[in-house]
């Protein structure tokens, strides 16, 4: 794709995006039936769980892009995984906020050691060690390879982490009848608003990652620019 | 391979003999150790709780904090007078590197792992009923997960302006697993309960001991290389 190509492609995957949040907030707010056991506080739902499968897609796609990086070398990997790492450390943060004001209510407490949040939380932290190592080395590059590193190693135990804690979970009396590993049966409508929100939390991600792309591509063109022969910075080089 | 291995361990010997005549690490990691039992023993209502109950818990948080003090040092007599580019321009291949550095942290940890339960036996009088073979694997495999995962991380932090302020935001995280299967099978033998209920706790740091030291080898040379 060419940069005339992604900004178009950032421009309505935007806008699609941000008329499917739209659309959804209609839905969350005014169609779909209030569940029955948790009351209006589960409407949270249609925005957390969305965000929590897109923190963990753009993880993926992080480790994804890592290791191919690592192999080629090619930094237009590099760039798709950090524009990844940002737009899901967004998503993240949004998962990491909206499921204690669900579970205030809920549980009854603002912080619940189930596992689905401890692994958001750990993700946080993976992801926040993914940018602190990158900005930390003198030699970008060799940031960058860190980083990489990071994100392969992050992917490998993630598993390992939510099978620890879900199981660490099940030895302990559970806090609530209803736990967010099984909350409620869904309905037709309440199935439709849930798509909607993984629909729109998608393309608003896509849009996000597209838009960070350019921007690194635009920051390797002025890197270029400055290094090459002709150029002030690089004459003084 | 005898040549692999020989390398390897000249790795590990090298670290070693250079920390048996400075002593460095483990003086540092073995006050680490007493004196945090100490702090605890201030902390603790024994009143309230029976040391016995979270002795498995302040044991593996010991271990943790202990072992990072002294591993986040691990390149850092390579990271002086450029030697680290030395030990580049030889023909060791870089995972025998770090598979040696993996080594020689897995004995010094070790070491400071029997400092912990002495001290802690001593500070808190532990009663251990249960099997010491199940709990002695439970300790290898918890402490060469944690090692392996360190010691490529460290290399990191070495080149890093954040130097070892960083490790443990790396570390922390990626380290749970250990730290809940560690402690719930150590808490499990402490009690005296059946090797069984164990067994899972054991497979599971074998194999997050397997895949990061498998990954920490495979991933070394993007981390070292300059």
């Amino acid at each position: 794709m060419n940069q005339k190509q992604i900004r178009w492609a950032i421009g309505v995957l935007g806008a699609l995006g941000v008329a499917t949040v739209l659309v959804l907030h209609g839905m969350v707010f005014f169609w779909v039936p209030t569940e029955s056991t948790m009351g209006i506080v589960q409407r949270i739902f249609y925005i957390h769980v969305p965000a929590w499968w897109i923190a963990f897609l753009a993880f993926g796609l992080v480790a994804l892009c890592s290791a191919v990086y690592l192999w080629l070398g090619d930094e237009r990997l590099d760039r798709a995984a950090v524009a990844a790492a940002e737009a899901g450390m967004i998503f993240t943060t949004i998962g990491l906020l909206t499921g204690p004001l669900w579970g205030r209510v809920a549980w009854g407490t603002w912080w619940e050691w189930e596992p689905r949040l401890t692994l958001a939380l750990i993700l946080w932290f993976i992801y926040l060690g993914y940018f602190l190592v990158r900005r930390s080395t003198v030699n970008p590059e060799q940031g960058k390879r860190f980083a990489a590193v990071v994100g392969i190693i992050g992917v490998l135990d993630i598993p390992l982490i939510h099978v620890s804690v879900t199981w660490l979970r099940s030895l302990h009396p559970q806090a609530v009848i209803l736990s967010a590993e099984n909350p409620m049966n869904l309905d037709g409508s309440m199935g439709a608003t849930i798509s909607v929100g993984l629909l729109a939390f998608t393309l608003v991600f896509a849009s996000l990652f597209l838009a960070r792309y350019a921007v690194g591509g635009y920051e390797h063109e002025l890197d270029l620019r400055d290094a090459s022969p002709g150029s002030i910075q690089g004459a003084e080089a | 391979m005898r040549t692999y291995l020989r390398l390897v361990w000249a790795v590990a010997r090298k670290d070693l003999l250079v920390e048996l005549r400075t002593h460095e690490r483990l003086t540092a990691m073995g006050a680490f150790v007493v004196l945090i039992g100490v702090l605890f023993n201030f902390s603790i209502d024994t009143a309230l709780v029976r040391p016995q109950d979270i002795a498995a818990a302040l044991i593996w948080m010991t271990i943790i904090f202990g072992g990072m003090l002294g591993l986040g040092n691990t390149f850092r007599l390579e990271q002086e007078d450029g030697a680290l580019s030395g030990i580049l321009q030889s023909p060791i291949p870089l995972d025998a590197l770090y598979l040696g550095k993996v080594l020689g942290n897995f004995i010094l940890l070790s070491v400071m792992v029997a400092l912990v339960f002495a001290v802690f036996g001593l500070f808190f009088s532990l009663q251990f009923s249960g099997n010491p073979i199940a709990l002695l694997g439970v300790v290898v495999f918890g402490v060469v997960g944690f090692v392996s995962l360190t010691t490529l991380f460290s290399a990191m932090a070495t080149r890093s302006s954040m130097g070892e302020n960083l490790l443990p935001v790396l570390v922390f995280p990626l380290l749970i697993p250990v730290v809940v299967y560690g402690t719930t099978a150590t808490d499990r033998l402490f009690a005296g309960r059946p090797v069984a209920e164990v067994s899972g706790n054991l497979r599971m740091l074998l194999a997050f001991a397997i895949i990061f030291t498998v990954a920490g080898a495979g991933l070394f040379r993007f981390v070292i290389e300059e």
